[in-house]
């Protein structure tokens, strides 16, 4: 069989094995389009993977003021998990310890699920009894008085468990600087996708991982056969020339949007091809047995 | 399938209980069976087909035409579907509906959407006492949705409103929001004596400082509102540019009773 190319980078013809997960988006609005942001990336710090921050979760884009409920500038987040009561605690705090303290913010529902999730109803206890609520059109707000003057929060927001986190793309290139550009270039695509989210620094991770370790208790451990300073194993995975592997991490409230997602990434990373010092496109999977949602890259790459 | 429409033949002898005249109970009926209804409220019987031309179809888009102050209860207990009427209309004109549109080119009596838990009801002209108020029967006012007025508003208005938004273009009269127990008012020509009157947690809203305000409402200073920025983009989705900035006085009342409820005085 030929190899696959795009650009004089080889497409590796294997798969992204991703899972199913609980999704939800909310919005965040602000005074300021600065204000909302800060919100919203302090509501999605420390959610890179379900591993050990309890979500994942990220910015999806910023909206302009028509596109908010109070027609103020705001910032669309979303936030998944493995499953619904831990989406409900992680959206409670993080939305009560990130956005409820934000200056000037207000939080709304931005997915209507087909199973909802508390918002307002469990973060207007800090009124105090002081709490109000409005209807407006058939949906619920809370309006809380703090400091800052009143924070208004929806009741609900809504859940999708259709929702698949773990898309991926492993960039290996002959040097970390070609490979740091081709990832940023791709995190910048891919957010251009509605539905879609990079829940890692900059939308990049740099220690992929793989399930187990030697030592016991440790849950997750370095991808070995992808780590450029081990390519002498028999476990290596990678050709002689590869200097620095990335990956990124595609998470999407539907299969659709994190295979459209991974489509314009590869295309991005390849757009500068082999020239730029890229060699190989691959994925990462566990043989196909644990995950239901199997993205094959020659399929992405169409 | 053109709407089925109800014009007025002439100024009738009695009042009229047009309460039947709904989708929910027209569906299924043919021409003939719908011209039998009876609209009597008094001793002489009286059929729609005796005060009505009736023509066209369509059961789920109801057209009243010519009609006046004696046309009652059009639209009472609307489940659902739209009701045009060109004309005037009585007492309790959407009183008790749940969900459903209906739009008046004209005005209403007394007790518009009474009591009603849903839907939408637009009256673009005024509107006697106790619009959103108490149907017979009740304990409660308005119970959600959304009342819109374009002209003047009687006393009472949105007596024990319990939810939903009532919009008074014109002037309201005495006890706006007498004893409301949640929900909001706009009131964008002010209103009379006592407004807010028992209000336990609900909202008006004025467009300018009301002339008479109670002695049981205690300033608490102009603040940013974002539910009044929702609220305003709500109301330009359903075609209404009113202007709610996000900055208002707060009045917190009325004190003689629970005193949760607030009057919001836009700046």
């Amino acid at each position: 069989m030929p190899e696959l190319k795009v650009k004089g980078v080889t497409i590796v013809e294997t798969f992204a094995e991703a899972f199913p997960m609980v999704g939800t988006r909310v919005i965040i609005t602000a005074p300021t389009a600065e204000w909302a942001m800060i919100s919203a990336r302090t509501m999605t710090g420390f959610a890179t993977s379900v591993i050990a921050c309890g979500a994942e979760g990220g910015i999806e884009r910023t909206l302009s003021k028509s596109e908010t409920p109070d027609g103020r500038p705001g910032v669309a987040v979303l936030l998944f998990t493995m499953d619904a009561n831990m989406l409900q605690t992680q959206l409670r705090n993080r939305v009560g310890q990130c956005v409820l303290t934000s200056p000037g913010s207000a939080c709304y529902a931005g997915l209507k699920g087909e199973k909802s999730l508390k918002l307002g109803s469990s973060l207007r206890f800090f009124g105090d009894g002081w709490q109000m609520s409005k209807v407006i059109g058939g949906r619920r707000y809370w309006r809380i008085p703090v400091m800052g003057g009143e924070f208004v929060c929806e009741e609900k927001t809504g859940m999708t468990t259709k929702a698949v986190g773990g898309g991926n793309l492993l960039v290996v290139g002959k040097s970390h600087k070609a490979v740091l550009a081709a990832c940023t270039r791709a995190v910048k695509a891919m957010a251009e996708v509605p539905d879609v989210i990079t829940p890692f620094p900059g939308g990049i991770v740099r220690s992929g991982s793989k399930v187990g370790s030697k030592y016991a208790g440790q849950i997750a451990s370095t991808n070995h056969a992808y780590a450029p300073g081990l390519k002498w194993h028999a476990d290596s995975e990678l050709p002689p020339s590869a200097e620095a592997v990335l990956e990124i991490v595609i998470d999407g409230l539907t299969a659709d949007a994190v295979h459209e997602a991974m489509h314009e990434g590869l295309h991005a990373i390849a757009k500068g091809g082999a020239r730029e010092g890229i060699t190989h496109i691959t994925a990462g999977n566990y043989g196909g047995n644990l995950g239901p949602h199997h993205f094959h890259l020659k399929e992405i790459v169409g | 399938m053109s709407a089925l429409s109800f014009e007025l033949k002439g100024r009738p002898e009695q009042r009229l209980d047009l309460s039947s005249l709904v989708p929910s109970r027209l569906d299924g009926l043919n021409r003939k069976e719908i011209e039998a209804l009876s609209v009597a409220t008094t001793r002489e019987a009286l059929t729609v087909g005796d005060a009505f031309k009736v023509k066209g179809r369509d059961v789920q888009n109801l057209h009243f035409v010519g009609t006046d102050d004696r046309c009652d209860k059009i639209g009472a207990k609307l489940a659902g579907g739209e009701i045009v009427v060109d004309g005037d209309v009585g007492m309790l004109l959407g009183a008790q509906m749940k969900r459903g549109k209906i739009a008046v080119d004209g005005s209403a009596g007394v007790s518009v959407g009474a009591s009603m838990s849903g839907g939408e009801i637009s009256v673009r002209r005024d509107v006697g006492d106790q619009a959103g108020g108490v149907a017979f029967g009740e304990t409660f006012g308005m119970k959600g949705g959304f009342i819109s007025i374009g002209g003047d508003a009687g006393s009472l208005l949105g007596e024990r409103l319990r939810r939903g938004l009532i919009v008074v273009g014109g002037k309201a009269g005495d006890y706006a929001g007498g004893r409301m127990v949640a929900g909001t008012l706009l009131l964008r020509g002010g209103a009379g004596r006592y407004a807010g009157y028992g209000n336990r947690r609900g909202s008006l809203i004025f467009a300018d400082k009301p002339r008479h305000l109670m002695p049981t409402y205690v300033d608490s200073g102009v603040m940013e509102f974002d539910y009044l920025r929702l609220l305003e983009t709500w109301l330009r989705e359903q075609g209404m540019r009113i202007r709610l900035g996000g900055r208002a006085r707060r009045l917190m009342g009325d004190m003689a009773v629970l005193g949760k409820g607030e009057m919001l005085i836009l700046e």
